[in-house]
């Protein structure tokens, strides 16, 4: 049911994640510090779930565990993110420390989606319960990250730093909606997640193309 | 007590970039005023002006008016810093 505006949805959803990368891959090209390098991580690792949600309504796509890897794609897309703003804090974190972070991170994800692959039962005893509880963590890595901007907005008042936290918020609203699918199979819920989804994503991309295709600075 | 954050050199050499760029209306490019809008030393913001001639961002160590590549770096240094604080990043 709805199939074609969920594919329409998702595929929009992953073409803006991968523009998205674009821009945010620019602060680590800039000052060249790894803990930047979570960004274009997330929104990569965001657009290639969706990507992946669009390509399971294939018939042509086969793979009975899209389900499982784009549970722990998504959940390491939001951690990754998570990361980069909680190593943002303080350049006195040394690099070492968050090299070995994004290493660990990294082992841990490329372990979790072979097991997802290769032993799905193992990993997912009751697959209905373990999406719960990742999308509940999802929104705990949201959460962090919306009051983390908020935060920087309350030291720095200025209007142009208040859209991030809004596309921030939207996007965990979203999770918090399907959450509340994962348990009751609202359809409504459902679809305002994807709602949101689209809308936080918009506001990720405004901010993206006001800060570096509006003309005003450096001559 | 209020504490100076420390600064990486490119984070100095889109400060000095900034600061020689909003001193090139002035009739002349006063260093001891770019000193003071940078912050550091005499001594090691001469070693910095030669550094930043040498990697072509600024004409010579006399005019000190940025080059093509130059306004270019900055322009580009400056969005992407505005990009940083408004995504909430911050960096020192």
């Amino acid at each position: 049911m709805y199939e074609v505006e969920r594919i329409t949805i998702e595929v929009v959803s992953a073409v803006a994640c991968f523009i998205l990368v674009r821009f945010m891959i620019k602060p680590f090209r800039l000052t060249g510090e790894t803990r930047y390098l979570g960004l274009p991580l997330g929104f990569g690792f965001l657009g290639l779930t969706y990507a992946f949600s669009a390509l399971s309504f294939s018939p042509l796509f086969d793979f009975p565990s899209i389900g499982g890897v784009q549970l722990i794609v998504r959940a390491f897309a939001f951690l990754f993110l998570a990361v980069t703003y909680y190593f943002s804090k303080s350049a006195k974190e040394p690099k070492l420390l968050w090299n070995m972070t994004l290493g660990l991170l990294s082992a841990i994800l490329a372990i979790l989606i072979l097991y997802a692959i290769l032993s799905p039962q193992f990993l997912w005893p009751n697959y209905g319960l373990a999406q719960i509880y990742v999308r509940v963590f999802d929104l705990v890595c949201l959460s962090y990250i919306s009051i983390h901007a908020l935060k920087s907005h309350i030291e720095q008042p200025d209007p142009t730093t208040l859209m991030i936290p809004l596309g921030y918020i939207l996007l965990g609203i979203g999770q918090y909606s399907l959450l509340v699918w994962a348990v009751d199979a609202s359809i409504l819920a459902f679809f305002g997640a994807l709602a949101l989804r689209l809308v936080g994503l918009a506001v990720f991309l405004y901010v993206s193309y006001l800060t570096f295709y509006s003309s005003k600075k450096g001559g | 007590m209020k504490t100076i954050q420390r600064r990486d050199k490119l984070k100095i050499y889109g400060d000095l970039l900034s600061a020689l760029y909003s001193e090139s209306s002035a009739e002349k490019i006063v260093l001891t005023q770019v000193q003071v809008k940078i912050k550091v030393p005499f001594d090691r913001l001469k070693t910095y002006i030669t550094e930043l001639v040498n990697l072509g961002l600024i004409e010579n160590e006399i005019s000190l008016e940025l080059t093509k590549k130059g306004t270019q770096y900055l322009r580009e240094y400056e969005r992407v810093l505005d990009f940083m604080k408004r995504m909430g990043l911050e960096y020192r």
